[in-house]
Parts: C-alpha cells; structure tokens; sequence
C-alpha cells in the first residue's frame, strides 16, 4: 500500500498546486484529487487530536459524493461514549496514576481502552450509505485474507468476535446533518492488563440513567496469529476497503494537529479536552454509598449522599457518627462541596483549607483527614 | 377547496381508529388519540388547529401561545430504531437555527438534534430521562423533547408543513 503525504498528494495534483496557494486546505485539496474513495491515516497518537480530526472530516468534507477510511491509533487513554458516566465506567484513580487521559467522543456506545496496540477504523459515508454492517465486512475479509480460516464474525450488536467468544471489535457511530461515521476498534497487540486496570469503576453506589458499557471478554488478534501486527492489519483493511467498495485509492498521511490545512481544528481538540466536556457532559447522577473509616483505635461506617449534574455537586451530605467526629466538621465538610466539581484536585484544596481551620489536636486531624482522603479517593 | 385538498392528502395516512372518528368537527391534533404502534402517523384535520411543521432534518415544531413544541418525525423515530438516551439541552440555553442542541442515542448511532428555529429552551421533557422510548412510542405527543420560544416567527414559513413533508420523505427513497 503506497503511503503519501497530504503535502505530496498536494505537489503531485496539478489542480492541488493552483489550490494550495489559494486554499490548501485538506477538503479542498480532496476535492481536486476528484476522487470518490479515500484513505487517511493519522500521524499523531494523541487522542484528543484524532478525535477532532474525526469531527473536521465529518464537518468540512464533503460526503455525499465520497466515502472516506480513517486509520488511526493512540498512546494510552481511555475513551467514553457520548453518554457515559466516567465515573461509572472506569478506575479514574489508576488512570491519573499513570497519566492516562480521559476523552468523550461524540459518537455513542460503550468505553473503551486504546493503545498503540489498537487500531481504530473510521467509515466516513453520506447518511444514506451508512452501512455499518458492511464496514464491518471489509474488517473480517480483510483478516480472513491473511488467515482464511480464521473465526472472525460480527455480532447483532457490531461487536466482532474472535472463535465466537472474544471481543476483538467494538462500534460506535455518529449520525450528523448529512453525514456519517462509523469507527471501531481493533485489538492487536494492546496491553489487556492495563486494559483490564483501568476499565474497573472503583466509584460505588451511583445511580445513574446514563448508557451503560456491556462489559466483554477480550482478546488480542496477535495472540491468534503472531503475523497480526497493527501496521499489517491497517494495511489489510485499507485494501480491502479499495475492494470492497471498488476505489483505488493510497493511503494519505495527515497530521491532525496541522491548522493550516485543518482549519479550527485547534479549537476543537482544545473543546475535546476540556473538563467541561470529558466530565462537565455527564447525564445527572447521584452517589449514594457507605465506606469505612478507621484508625488506631476504632472504625465507623460513613455514609455520603451526593447529587451530581453537569459535573458540579449540587448536594453534599456526608454523615458520621458523632462520636468519631463531630457533627459539625463533616457537615462543613459536606457544605464546601456544595458548588465545586467532582474533581479530586478541588476537593483536596478544600479538605487542605479545613484541616487547617481545626484545633490542635492530633486524632480530630487524623480522622479528619481520613474522611477527607476516602471522598477524595472517590473521584 | 384547499382544505379538502390538505384532508385527502391526509387521509391515506389515517388509521382505521381515525377515520371512524373524523366528522365535519374541528379535531386538533392535541386531541387525537394515538394508538401507541408501528401505524402511528400524523393527522391534522383542520388547518385552523395547531399544526406541525418539519425541517429537512426530520425534526417538528408545534407552536401553541407562542411557544414551540419540538420532536422529531415519525420517520426518524423508524429510522433511529429504539432510543436509549436523550441528551438535551439545558433550560435557558439560547439556540440557533440549524444549531445542534443534543443528541439522541440509539442501537443505531448517536444522531444529532437541530433546532428548527431560533430561540431560548423554556423546558425539556423530563419524561424522557427515565424513558427514552416514549420518542419511539409516542414522537409527536408525550415524546416531545423541547419547548422553546419563538424569537423569529418568519423562519416558520421556510419549515415544511405536513403534506410537504410526506412528499419530502417520499423523495428520500428514490
């Protein structure tokens, strides 16, 4: 599969060349090369980057009389659906440990776990070819091509099983104006442990009507055949692509965090990785759990009630007994929580200010501080 | 002439229930009685009632006192297949024509919603937080999504009424 680089796709376009003085931007110069097919792979790993190139192609390129293929892989991160609740869905805990951001795309269906060794397929189509059941085809020609007999089949629900048991594929899809994407993941070589890590919620006791992940065994294809490598899986699917849907066309590079010939896209990954969307677009929730909190010498049960929307707690109410704290510190507590977000980073600051407002005495900060770590622990 | 017009193009969408009922008697909308199954479809039978009106994109308005009712068509509820979330926007969130204001989630995608007209939320369906499935069962009465006002009444004129709109749709499948 011949590789070029959108800037070598523009030189070697004699109509590209007129364009790229007046307009190089990445629609234009797809609309000078006249094609009905094409295929774009991304030169970052960034997921944030790659999600708005996702939504510039969806926005600015025209589909109606094109079909588009996006090949793309990412460093680490964990990747909600449009609906989901993180807290719900995922350790956000491990995940800050080892700094593996959070993104929420705009497309539905479950969470998910990229890493480099995922591979991630986008189908851009008008609304009228949106066919994810074909999509998913080139996906299974594509690696019975390398091993015929190979148990790869796609599920009711666009999940692809490996051997009928194992999830090597999920979808998501997103339905615009006169636009569609349909993207889906590939399991080659990721890491499952870290997968397994980071896809395990630690938040207990939410209630919650936002959609919910259907949590699947899952399977590496690397493991099923060692030829299965990320690049040689993009390589097969983009020919298969060409097959299936009689194009004939390379794979472009393009580099999703270049604004000139992506105009806005800057804006939008910077939209993409703000708090106010990762974690501000959680459907309204609410927390209703009991922990444990000891020292030295004794243990009590807590209870914590909290109403969440938009990300913000809009009610607190943090209850211990008496007789371990005062009634008064877990109800301030509970009072300066009441406004801020369901942030850790927040919450420390002031579970910070409130220790230092308590008297000296040693055991009253002790479990002060005990309560104050366990709610944060909760974020 | 141009009501009987407006009634005949109506009336091959009537349902059995619908045609019994249907007397020289003023019958809003609002009244009318869905039976909650795949044969649900859109009546109006008199111009003077508060009729809907369509965009391109499937979604409808009604406009009753000033306010506008917004769903969307029965045509995209098919489409869509069963909902299973409804992302709205908030009360007092100002919106654009064509402006996206949320998203509906279903088995098939999550499709995007755009505002027929300009104007400011004045209430979201609460309903459809708990069931999402009333956009399907019922998607021009209790699964409406939106009320907003109505800061540009002539954009109402550049909407589809409903005989426009049956033959948008049948234009869709050729």
């Amino acid at each position: 599969m011949m590789l070029r680089t959108f800037s070598n796709l523009c030189a070697q376009s004699q109509a590209c060349f007129r364009s790229a003085r007046a307009k190089s931007t990445l629609s234009a110069v797809i609309d000078d090369t006249g094609k009905s097919g094409l295929i774009l792979k991304s030169v970052s790993t960034d997921i944030f980057e790659n999600l708005a190139l996702e939504d510039w192609i969806h926005d600015h390129v025209d589909l109606q009389t094109r079909s588009m293929l996006f090949l793309w892989s990412n460093a680490p991160a964990v990747v909600i659906g449009r609906h989901q609740n993180p807290w719900q869905e995922c350790n956000l805990q491990v995940m800050r440990q080892k700094g593996i951001p959070l993104a929420r795309r705009r497309s539905g269906g479950g969470t998910v776990f990229h890493d480099l060794g995922n591979v991630n397929l986008t189908f851009f189509t008008s609304k009228k070819n949106y066919d994810r059941h074909r999509n998913l085809q080139v996906v299974t020609s594509a690696l019975k091509g390398h091993r015929p007999d190979m148990d790869v089949r796609a599920t009711e629900r666009f999940d692809i099983l490996l051997n009928g048991q194992h999830k090597i594929s999920g979808t998501a899809a997103k339905l615009g104006r006169t636009a569609a994407y349909h993207h889906c993941t590939l399991l080659c070589s990721a890491d499952r442990a870290l997968l397994s890590a980071v896809l395990k919620p630690t938040c207990q006791g939410i209630k919650s009507n936002a959609t919910q992940s259907v949590p699947s065994p899952v399977k590496n294809l690397l493991d099923e055949d060692p030829t299965l490598d990320c690049d040689t899986i993009m390589d097969s699917v983009a020919s298969q692509y060409n097959t299936e849907f009689g194009f004939s066309s390379p794979v472009t590079l393009v580099d999703p965090s270049d604004e000139l010939s992506l105009p806005g896209i800057q804006r939008m990954a910077r939209e993409l990785l703000a708090w106010e969307w990762t974690f501000g677009r959680t459907p309204k929730f609410s927390i209703c759990t009991t922990f444990e909190l000891k020292n030295d010498t004794s243990i009590c049960n807590a209870t914590l009630n909290m109403d969440i929307k938009n990300g913000i707690i809009e009610s607190c109410d943090i209850e211990v007994p008496s007789d371990w704290l005062p009634v008064e510190l877990s109800q301030k507590f509970s009072l300066h929580l009441i406004g801020g977000k369901l942030c850790p980073y927040e919450t420390s600051v002031i579970a910070a200010e409130l220790l230092r407002t308590i008297p000296q005495n040693k055991e009253l900060e002790r479990k002060m501080y005990n309560l104050c770590r366990r709610v944060v622990f909760m974020m | 002439m141009a009501m009987r017009v407006a009634f005949r193009c109506l009336t091959a969408n009537f349902s059995p229930v619908l045609i019994q009922r249907s007397r020289p008697v003023q019958i809003s909308a609002n009244r009318l009685l869905w039976k909650a199954n795949p044969a649900q479809s859109l009546s109006t039978a008199s111009r003077l009632s508060t009729a809907l009106k369509f965009t391109d994109k499937h979604e409808w308005v009604r406009v009753e006192g000033g306010i506008g009712t917004v769903g969307i068509s029965k045509f995209a509820q098919e489409a869509l297949g069963d909902v299973v979330y409804c992302g709205l926007p908030e009360v007092g969130q100002k919106l654009e024509q064509m402006e996206e204001f949320g998203a509906l989630e279903s088995v098939k995608a999550a499709s995007e919603l755009y505002s027929p007209l300009t104007g400011e939320v004045t209430e979201i369906n609460t309903e459809l937080a708990v069931n999402p499935g009333l956009v399907n069962k019922s998607c021009y009465e209790v699964g409406w999504l939106i009320k907003m006002t109505i800061d540009n009444p002539a954009e109402l004129d550049g909407l589809m009424d409903d005989c426009s709109y049956e033959k948008f749709i049948k234009s869709l499948d050729e």
